[in-house]
Order: C-alpha cells, then structure tokens, then sequence
C-alpha cells in the first residue's frame, strides 16, 4: 500500500518535473533595457510594435506577419502599412493596444510613461522596453527582440552582417583629422546638430571623420557662428527634401557666409538618408556605406582638380 | 510763454535723445563684439567699418561671422526690441490697461497662426519670397485683435482689465493649439512648434532687417505722431471724446498700426514675449505717462532689453544656443518685480 503511494508520488512528481521542463524549453526570459525581466510562456506570435526601429528590426529578423499593431511614426518597410496604427508617445491609448491582443509591446522608455506599462502589465500583456543610444545598444536590441521571437539565429545573423559592414569601413578609412558637421535641422528653424552619444557620432567615428560638434552632448541647438568658425570639411544634413523650392543642399550653399566653408567650397554635402541614419535598427548600416560612399566620393573627384 | 514751456518739457530734449541713442549704440557694440565664437576687437572693428565704407574687407572668420551672422541678427534684434515694446506702450495707452500688450491680448499668437498657415499652404506674393508670410500674419494679427476687443466689448462694455486679458489669454491658448494642428499635418514645410512660441532669431538676414527698418520707421511714426490722442486716451475714453479727439478713427489707426508691426515682428523672429509687456512699464517708471516721452523711452528701452537678451541666448551655454524666449521671460518677469517694488516703496 505504501509502496504504492510512493511510486504514484513519484510518479506523479516525474510528471510535474517533465511538464516543468517542457515549460522552461518553451518559455522566453530576456531582461529589457531598462534592466526589467520579461518572460512570455512562449516566443511571441501577436505584437504591437511602437518605435520605427523596433519594427524594423523585426522585419530584418524575419517576424514581420507577427506585427499586429504599429506606432504611429512606424513606416518602414514599406509593406507594414497595412498593419493597423496605434496611437504613440503621450497619446498612447491603451484600450486601442489592447484591442489588438498583442502578447508584447515593444516600445520605448522616453515615450510612454510608467502608468501605461502597468495598465498594459495589468491586463495581462508584456512590456519589453528597448532603448538604444550606441550601436552597441542596437545589437542588444537585436539579441533582445530575437529572444522574445524565438528567432535568436536571425537575429545573430542580422548583428554579424552589420558587424562585418561597419568592420569593412573602419578598415578602409584612415582618421586623416578630417571633419564633418552634422545638420538635424535647417537654419530657417534654427541650426541643430547631433553631438556626442548619438549614432551620427558613431558612424562619423567608423568612417574615419571627427564629428565637428563632439563637444556637443546629444542633439542641440547650436549658434551659425560656431558651424563657421570650427569650418567642417564635411557636411552631411538630414533635412527631408520634399520636391519644392531647393533642395536641402542647394539650400546650404545659398546662405550667407557659408561659401567661404571648405565643404561648400569642395562640394562635400549630402543629404542623407534621415530615418536610416537617426533610427537604432538595422539600417545603420545603410547610414554608415552611405557616409562612407559620400567621402570616397568627394575624394575621387578632388584628386584631378589638385 | 507758459504753454511753450510746458511743451518744451512734454518731450525730451535732443541730449536725452543723444544719451539714449547712445546707450543703445554701446549695447549694440557689445553684442556684435562679443558672440559664441571669440573675434578680437580689432578684427570686428575693421569688419564692420570697412563694410560700411565699402573698402575691401580682409578676408579672415571675422569677416563672414560679423558681417553674415553677428550684424544681421543684432540689427533684427534691435529693430524687433523697439517694435514690440513700443506696440505695448502704444496699447497700453490706448486700452488704459497695464496688461496688454501683443503677447497677452492673443495678437502675437494670431500673427504666428497666420504664419503658420501661410507657410504650409504655400502662399506667396508674386515677385516676393517673403511677402505672403508676412501679409497673412499682419491680417491674423489686426483680425484676433478685431476680435478679442469685440468679444470683450460684448460681454462687458467698459472694456475693463480683467475681461480683456482673459479673453486674450484663452484666445491664445486655443490659438496655440490650432497652431501645433497645423504643424502636425503639414510638418514638412512649417517651422517647428517651438519657434512660433518661443521666438528666435537664429538665421536672418540683411533683407528682413530692411523690411523691419521700414516698417518701424512707419508704424512708429505713425504712433509717436498719435502721442497726444494716446494721452488722452489713457485718461478715459470719454475724456478723448470730449476734448475733441475722433475715437473711432484713431481707435482703429493705431490698431492697425500695432497689428502691421507686429505681425512683422512675428514673421520674423516668432512671438517674443514679456519685451511689449514690461518694457512699457520700466520706462513709465523712469519718465512718466506721458506718450511724447513714454513711446521713445519704451522703444530704446525695448531695444536694449532685447540685445541683451539675445546675446545671453546666444552666449550662455555656447555653443548651444537658448530660445531668445526662455531669457525674455525669465530676465523680465524678475526685472519687472525688482522695479516695481522700487517705485512702490519709494511712492
């Protein structure tokens, strides 16, 4: 009798353990940027995705049929319009998200504030936060959005071809104290710039060129008077060219004083393509053989002349 | 014999309008001497001088800084500085209300509302790059205060303080709203939300400081030549009236006048706000009620306040530049406190 309750004991423990091990085989726990544990039961299928880059980087690892929501600014790659919009940033609006029965929203820290996750958290949907400064952080993210898809080799495979680009680069650029001056928004609305600890800096770094305004933290404000007296060899602008009037680089050439500038003078102006180069997704990359291709460029046509 | 006199006194004398133009030339000195980027003296000084004698200039930094950047802006500043506060002593005056001025009474807001729509349409004057802007937020100035002073007229006939500036502030609440509507659906062609509530003159150029010359050359005349009828406007309406004074037409000159430079202001450098507001009020302080005095107090005053302000903006945080905005606000609503105390406890 004894000896029959403990082999239905045991028994019944041997098949806790398996359906806990089966469990675990199956469960995902990634910790988020903000140092938060997130554990789904099962990699995602239903996601709301809030950030542009976010979703791209979904899209680049292969999980873009699992999107079932997007934020508002989300618009790449061209074939998630279909995907219906969500409200983001402060009018995120929870009743529409949960709508949508997504098992993870992914979303940024800056955006939404921390009420709405634990609404969200309430109602029985996961938050994971990502947040990238650095492409370092980018690659997190990756990792981190890959876990959470059960797509961890995609999402390897993503980082290594980024990786190998931005090695590419750097080793066929030579930092020869060139500079370049970033412009995030046009003078007419006053002149602004992406300093230190932005992805700018980052790829100006990769390609070999000294961002002009590293003194700078983040994107800021900055004074006509510095962008003449530090003269960049370089400039890349951002500015969205929308099919009227002159183009963004016409736009820079025609302004007063600044053709005395070496980049005007040496043509060194691109308009850059803006939502691969401000995003943290896989389209640095693109960002950076952009850059690259622009200098090599320049340097091509300048050796002639001299 | 004793009206002569008395009239002699209503002015300033040409050296007190020497000490002033003085006062704001040395201010003006300052601000294109001293900027973000550190130019020796000698180097600004040869600049500017050679630039105005039309002698060839050395070609160095200084030259494109000064003459590009530094000049355009102090002028535009110092232009934008003298129109607003004399647009607010002229309706303080005219309103006798302590409180208006374009910023308070939605005014501004309006004009910035017209730019914006301007802008994102795309509505230009033939033959000008700027003149569309600049006509849409004139008309939006003079038409919010067309309305505001209508509004306040029918819900409370003696147009007193308190009706007008709540309607003005609700005015520019809603104004500001529609604003950021705007821009919300037109992003790619207007400037950004914070420009048009917190002004800057980052950017301008020589042309725009032609058109703001012009136009406070003109609408200042037009309000320093109404001295007398403001005077007495600011004793009461009905006072006006009495000694003769045709209230409807100087009425609707001097709001006219008041929306032309303002929205010219706006156009250009967005609204700015506390110069219009407090200005008046440092200057009622230091030379009395009287308008043949108060309006050209109010406009060196304005001017100089504004230069400083600017190079703060400019200077502060170098490279980082503020929003010329943030220092009008703070710098004035201190100023404002420290004077005022003064006055009361020295009355």
């Amino acid at each position: 009798m004894s000896k029959k309750l403990v082999s239905l004991f045991l028994a019944v423990l041997m098949v806790c353990s398996m359906a806990a091990s089966l469990a675990e085989g199956s469960s995902v726990t990634v910790t988020d940027m903000l140092g938060r544990e997130v554990t789904l039961t099962e990699p995602a299928t239903r996601i709301v995705v809030m950030q542009p880059s976010d979703c791209e980087i979904l899209c680049a690892i292969g999980c873009e049929d699992t999107i079932v929501g997007r934020g508002q600014y989300v618009d790449y790659p061209a074939s998630i319009q279909n995907v219906p919009v969500v409200q983001s940033g402060a009018e995120t609006n929870i009743e529409e998200i949960l709508a949508l029965n997504p098992q993870v929203v992914l979303m940024n820290d800056m955006s939404q504030t921390e009420e709405q996750v634990k609404q969200l958290e309430a109602n029985g949907v996961k938050v994971a936060v990502s947040q990238a400064s650095n492409i370092e952080g980018v690659y997190y993210s990756i990792r981190m959005i890959g876990k959470l898809m059960g797509k961890e080799d995609n999402a390897e495979a993503v980082i290594a071809d980024m990786q190998a680009a931005f090695d590419e680069i750097r080793a066929n650029s030579k930092n020869e104290g060139k500079s370049v001056y970033f412009e995030v928004s046009p003078l007419q609305y006053g002149l602004w710039t992406a300093g230190k600890g932005t992805f700018m800096d980052e790829l100006a770094e990769i390609c070999g060129l000294t961002n002009a305004f590293a003194d700078v933290e983040g994107w800021a404000a900055i004074s006509e008077e510095q962008v003449l007296a530090r003269d960049p060899d370089y400039i890349v602008t951002i500015t969205m060219y929308y099919g009227e009037g002159p183009t963004p680089v016409e736009e820079i050439i025609s302004r007063e004083g600044w053709g005395d500038l070496k980049a005007v003078k040496n043509g060194a102006i691109l308009n850059a393509e803006s939502n691969a180069i401000s995003r943290p997704g896989p389209r640095l990359k693109d960002a950076a053989i952009e850059l690259y291709n622009f200098i090599h460029g320049i340097k091509a046509e300048e050796v002639p002349a001299a | 014999m004793q009206d002569s006199r008395q009239l002699k006194r209503e002015r300033f004398s040409p050296v007190t309008y020497c000490l002033l133009g003085a006062a704001l030339f040395l201010t003006m000195v300052l601000c294109i001497c001293v900027g973000s980027v550190r130019i020796t003296f000698s180097d600004t000084v040869t600049a500017v001088w050679n630039a105005v004698w039309g002698l060839p200039i050395p070609e160095n930094i200084a030259k494109n800084i000064i003459l590009n950047v530094r000049l355009p802006r102090v002028l535009c500043v110092v232009l934008a500085g003298a129109a607003l506060s004399i647009c607010g002593a002229a309706m303080q005056g005219l309103l006798r209300n302590p409180l208006a001025d374009g910023s308070t009474m939605g005014v501004s807001s309006g004009a910035a509302l017209g730019a914006v729509i301007a802008m994102a349409t795309g509505f230009t004057l033939p033959g000008t790059s700027y003149g569309g802007i600049m006509v849409t937020a004139m008309a939006f100035a003079f038409g919010s205060l067309v309305l505001i002073l209508s509004l306040a007229y029918m819900l409370d006939r003696s147009l007193s303080t308190s009706s007008i500036i709540l309607i003005g502030v609700i005015f520019t609440m809603f104004i500001s709203s529609i604003i950021s509507l705007v821009i919300t659906f037109s992003s790619d062609h207007t400037r950004s939300l914070n420009f048009w509530t917190l002004g800057s003159f980052s950017g301008v150029n020589y042309s725009q400081v032609k058109l703001l010359g012009l136009a406070l050359l003109v609408c200042g005349g037009v309000l320093y030549r109404f001295s007398p009828e403001l005077n007495a406007f600011a004793i009461g309406e009905d006072n006006a009236r009495h000694i003769g004074v045709n209230v409807k037409r100087v009425k609707l000159v001097i709001l006219i006048t008041v929306s032309v430079l303002i929205g010219v202001c706006v156009s250009i450098s967005g609204t700015i706000s506390f110069v219009g507001l407090v200005m008046p009020h440092i200057a009622r302080m230091l030379v009395g009620p009287n308008h043949r005095r108060l309006l050209p107090a109010s406009l060196f005053s304005g001017a100089i306040f504004l230069l400083l302000a600017d190079l703060t903006a400019r200077t502060i945080l170098s490279p980082i530049e503020l929003s010329i905005g943030v220092v009008t606000s703070i710098v004035g609503a201190v100023a404002f406190v420290v004077i005022f105390c003064k006055t009361r406890k020295a009355g």
